[in-house]
């Protein structure tokens, strides 16, 4: 099994307008890795597409050696809170219980020793005296807790979270931390949407910056510096963002002004 | 056997010794009076819509139940041509409803529904609030000039939205019994399926369960008892069984399968109610009201008072725990 | 019955005059409303509140089956308070189950619908077999019966749709801020809540006028149709508001001319069927018709501009490239050469080829296609685009010199004058590319 996860000449596209352009970099297996940019970077869509939810309209995505259809089900994916409908009549024991359907199949139920896994995995978040909870009264850290657990349950080698450190205390922000350096030192590999560009050389050994295009990736010792923060966030990218305009302008059959 | 003269009380009373006796066997389905026809057929109905109701509440979808309600009678219109000229089938009256034409029908009109409404926004770029109502308003309107044309009579359009329940039939009851067994059979086969698909597409996704079938699934499932229900409540006010139920049950549990069960005691209680007091009305003041009109009255003040005086969630609760930790803050002891 | 109506009889015959008129200024009060209620997204509302209006009609007319017998003038405007009076409370009840019971939008919407609706047919069922004339009055409501209109609502009808026609026009802007950004607009500190609550009243006013002639269930298309049209023909809000009464009030002709005519002429094509179209529905599907042809035809935004848009970018995309091969090469070269050199099909080809000759790029001499100087010249720009972007990439994005290629083959034929200006400008007017090929100069 290689040690490598790939990223090779990933482009994705949205409404024809190209969000991440030629994406290429490679992550060892067991780093922390923070996903670094400006808003509308493609930072979310980097993850979506990786994970398998978005087909990316060239490149390829090499899991150890296995794409991500292969790895569908074995990818956790602990999405962003503010995209959750935490009104929805569901406990917390049913939805880290979801970690198990993807293996269920269609018309099978969960068994006597799969509900005791989910204990088991709640457990060693604590999170078991929540289970019959409603999701709607868990704390912001507890509801972190929740999509962890579920991830947890199917077994993932590889973890994406889609910023987890929005609106948080430092408790459940040391909590968060914890739960990174006990996955790590489990095998894991962790990828991380961040928006704190204080606190990146904390929490990751791995950075990877983008904004559109890839402006680096690599350790976080050597890649993380001023310049390529610069690249990141600063101006020189506007005529790429000028163009990239007008490439999906005329794609979708609308007028650019000449 | 008749409920002729009885007021409410006596038509509950008749009704659930009638139903202890059909248990007892002392009864046959042959001679059943057309108030217990009524009943039965509208719990049926009831539950049906509070099954398939719960999910299309927690999707947001109940814009697009309400869309296909109106494309039904372009679905059953066409159904119909397609029944006499390819099968040869003579159709008596337009809105009998037999298992042939619901199949079909629903089946068109719910691909109908789904598919013009996002050819719309997709690809006409249409806002997805206009393309709904769009397509929906007008299939109607040419569902209306087609009925016009072929059967002449332009007053068939009322009995669509509300039916006819006091010309239910026995037959009636097999349609209904029919889509109650399937709704329970799919949601209690397909329950997690629904369960992901309704609160985290992404995971789903993931999960490798399909969005786009479930979606499709619920959306047929919808269609077909919209159409099973024309004859007893008529289109518009199915979306009434299909949409208060469910959130007067949100209003006492937090929990998806209480949610659902309750969903369905309370349609099934309220059809019970409307029937006994349509019996009322026509008995004791002489007045002959609709008896779809009357359950949803009935749905609505259930509902209402469910907001009034549920447990935890209902007005005076909060209220009540209000004032109650007001004065437990100000006197600590 | 034999000649079709000609379309100005519709104004000045006695019978047909109200019901014209009045579906006009229905469609005319609809449309305006119809822009507001789309630019907030919230065009299903409309859906809500006719259904909400029924209620309403019923108990008003039960009241004038008890109480106003004698005094038959004052129908239509105890019809008209009555049902204004439930649609407002339903509008009540949906911000109610929206704001205090974090109920969805969607849900309470349809809740109201369906209940107010549910409500008005029990009602209007108390009449249905004692007093069946009465019933009818009510059931009309539902699909409308423009055909019975008289002067008295023509009158009341013009009235209300000035009101609105005037609301528009002098807080046209407080519409248009509101509409983009509420919450910034209360902040300026204008009187947002009166204002919102004016023209929910107005859009409620609306659907009553309207669902005299379309009914309760059709009016919601009114109250969309003619604002999605007029989007597709212009960004600015208050063209919008004017293509969209156009359209309305066209619908409303239009409607009530096919609903007679087509009559008239099925009558004698096929007098067994005996049919008599409907008003309100030809009234909206003619309506759809035109907001289906916006969308399809319309001139920035319709689908068939696009996809022609769309190919001819492609095709630009292949003259350019073949001016660019042929400039390369330096021979002329004939057409099967050309072929196959690009792999195009010989009918595009064809096309592709006196597009070019007519744009005077090349000419043919002795079966072979030669660069013009104006060829010529075309193609170095596009070779500097190429080059330019190229450098663009490798110096200032990071990119390695065997990876800009791609892009700049796509970016050659995109690049606008501004942007090479811009381009050359940060770039400093480059004269070699990353693989060290001559850059052509700006203007040779």
């Amino acid at each position: 099994m290689k040690k490598q996860i790939n990223i090779k000449n990933l482009t994705v596209s949205y409404d024809r307008k190209p969000v991440i352009w030629d994406l290429d970099f490679s992550i060892p297996r067991q780093s922390c890795v923070g996903i670094i940019g400006p808003n509308g970077a493609g930072k979310t869509t980097l993850v979506k597409t990786m994970i398998g939810l978005l087909e990316p309209l060239s490149g390829e995505i090499d899991f150890f050696g296995k794409d991500n259809v292969e790895m569908k089900g074995k990818i956790g994916y602990v999405p962003q809170r503010k995209s959750i409908d935490w009104d929805f009549p569901i406990t917390v024991f049913e939805v880290v219980q979801m970690g198990l359907y993807s293996t269920l199949g269609l018309f099978k139920r969960p068994s006597r020793r799969e509900k005791e896994r989910v204990l088991e995995v709640l457990k060693s978040l604590k999170m078991d005296q929540f289970a019959d909870c409603h999701i709607g009264d868990l704390s912001g850290g507890q509801q972190q807790r929740l999509f962890v657990a579920r991830a947890l349950l199917q077994d993932a080698d590889v973890f994406f979270f889609d910023e987890p450190f929005v609106c948080i205390d430092k408790t459940t922000e040391q909590l968060i931390i914890d739960i990174f350096k006990q996955l790590v030192s489990e095998g894991k590999t962790l990828f991380v949407v961040h928006h704190d560009l204080n606190t990146v050389k904390n929490y990751f050994d791995t950075v990877v910056m983008l904004n559109t295009r890839l402006i680096a990736a690599g350790p976080v010792e050597k890649v993380y510096t001023m310049e390529n923060l610069t690249k990141t966030f600063g101006q020189g990218g506007l005529i790429f963002e000028e163009a990239l305009n007008l490439t999906s302008k005329s794609q979708e059959g609308l007028k650019y002004n000449e | 056997m008749s409920y002729w003269g009885l007021n409410f009380f006596g038509v509950i009373k008749h009704f659930f010794y009638t139903f202890a006796s059909f248990i007892a066997g002392n009864c046959s389905i042959e001679n059943l009076a057309i108030d217990e026809i009524q009943v039965l057929v509208l719990v049926f109905i009831g539950i049906s819509c509070a099954l398939i109701g719960s999910f299309l509440v927690l999707r947001k979808m109940t814009m697009l139940a309400n869309s296909i309600s109106h494309t039904i009678l372009i679905g059953i219109v066409i159904a119909h041509v397609i029944l006499q000229w390819f099968f040869f089938k003579d159709i008596e009256k337009p809105f009998q409803i037999d298992m042939q034409l619901l199949m079909l029908a629903s089946f068109i009109s719910s691909l109908l529904t789904l598919f013009l409404t996002d050819f719309f926004n997709r690809v006409l770029k249409l806002q997805k609030d206009a393309s709904i109502g769009l397509v929906f308003t007008v299939l109607f309107a040419i569902g209306i000039v087609l009925v016009t044309i072929f059967t002449r009579n332009s007053h068939i359009g009322s009995e669509i939205i509300m039916g006819n329940i006091d010309m239910v039939h026995k037959d009636d009851l097999k349609i209904a019994l029919f889509l109650l067994l399937s709704n329970v059979l799919l949601t209690v086969v397909f329950f997690k399926e629904y369960l992901i698909t309704s609160f985290d597409s992404n995971f789903a996704k993931l999960s490798k369960i399909s969005n786009w079938a479930f979606t499709y699934l619920l959306l047929l499932q919808t269609s077909a008892t919209v159409i099973g229900a024309l004859r007893a409540v008529g289109v518009v006010l199915v979306l009434a069984l299909i949409v208060i139920p469910p959130l007067t049950a949100r209003l006492y549990t937090n929990r998806l399968r209480s949610m659902i069960l309750l969903a369905c005691l309370t349609s099934a209680l309220g059809a019970i109610i409307a029937v006994a007091l349509s019996r009322h009305f026509l008995s004791v003041y002489g007045l002959p009201l609709s008896t779809a009109g009357l359950v949803v009255v009935c749905q609505f003040f259930i509902w209402g008072a469910s907001v009034l005086f549920a447990p935890k969630k209902g007005v005076l609760a909060k209220y009540f725990f209000n004032a109650v930790s007001r004065v437990t803050a100000a006197n600590p002891s | 019955m034999n000649k079709l109506i000609p379309f100005w009889e519709f104004f000045t015959d006695p019978v047909l005059q109200a019901s014209t008129i009045s579906s006009m200024l229905m469609c005319l009060a609809s449309s305006i409303m119809a822009v507001i209620v789309f630019i907030k997204r919230r065009s299903l509302i409309g859906e809500a509140l006719s259904h909400a209006t029924y209620p309403g009609i019923a108990l008003s007319v039960l009241m004038c089956a008890g109480l106003f017998t004698k005094a038959p003038g004052v129908f239509p405007f105890v019809l008209l308070i009555g049902a204004l009076i439930s649609s407002l409370l339903g509008m009540r009840l949906i911000t109610f189950m929206e704001e205090k019971l974090s109920v969805k939008s969607d849900s309470a919407l349809c809740f109201v619908l369906s209940t107010f609706l549910g409500f008005g047919v029990f009602f209007a069922s108390r009449l249905q077999f004692s007093h069946p004339i009465w019933f009818q009055k009510i059931q009309m409501f539902l699909y409308g019966q423009a055909a019975t209109m008289l002067s008295i609502h023509v009158i009341l009808y013009a009235i209300l749709t000035l009101i609105i026609a005037l609301f528009v026009v002098f807080l046209f802007y407080q519409i248009q801020a509101i509409g983009f950004d509420k919450m910034y607009t209360k902040v300026l500190g204008l009187r947002v809540n009166l204002i919102e609550s004016l023209t929910l009243i107005l859009i409620v006013i609306a659907v009553v006028i309207g669902i005299r002639s379309v009914g309760v269930v059709l009016m919601s298309g009114m109250l969309i149709a003619p604002a999605a049209a007029a989007r597709q023909l212009t960004n600015n809000l208050s063209k919008m508001f004017l293509f969209s009464g156009f359209f309305g009030v066209i619908s409303g002709f239009l409607g009530n001319y096919f609903s007679v005519n087509l009559s008239i002429y099925l009558m004698q094509v096929r007098p067994l069927w005996r049919v008599s179209l409907p008003t309100g529905p030809m009234i909206l599907i003619v309506a759809a018709c035109i907001t289906f042809l916006c969308l399809i035809l319309a001139p920035n935004r319709g689908l068939v501009t696009r996809l022609y848009r769309r190919q001819k970018f492609q095709l630009k995309v292949l003259r350019e490239n073949i001016l660019k091969e042929m400039y390369k090469t330096g021979s002329g070269q004939s057409f099967i050469q050309l072929g196959r050199r690009h792999r195009i099909f010989a009918p595009i080809l064809l096309i592709v080829v006196c597009l070019m000759r007519l744009q005077g790029w090349i000419s043919k001499e002795n079966k072979l296609y030669i660069l013009s100087d104006k060829g010529t010249k075309k193609a170095c720009r596009i070779i500097r685009l190429h080059r330019l972007w190229e450098v663009y990439l490798y110096t200032h994005l990071g990119y390695l010199a065997e990876n800009v290629h791609k892009s700049a083959e796509e970016m050659e034929h995109i690049i606008t004058p501004n942007l090479e200006k811009k381009l050359s400008q940060l770039l400093k007017d480059p004269k070699l590319d990353p693989h060290d090929q001559i850059i052509p100069a700006g203007d040779g």
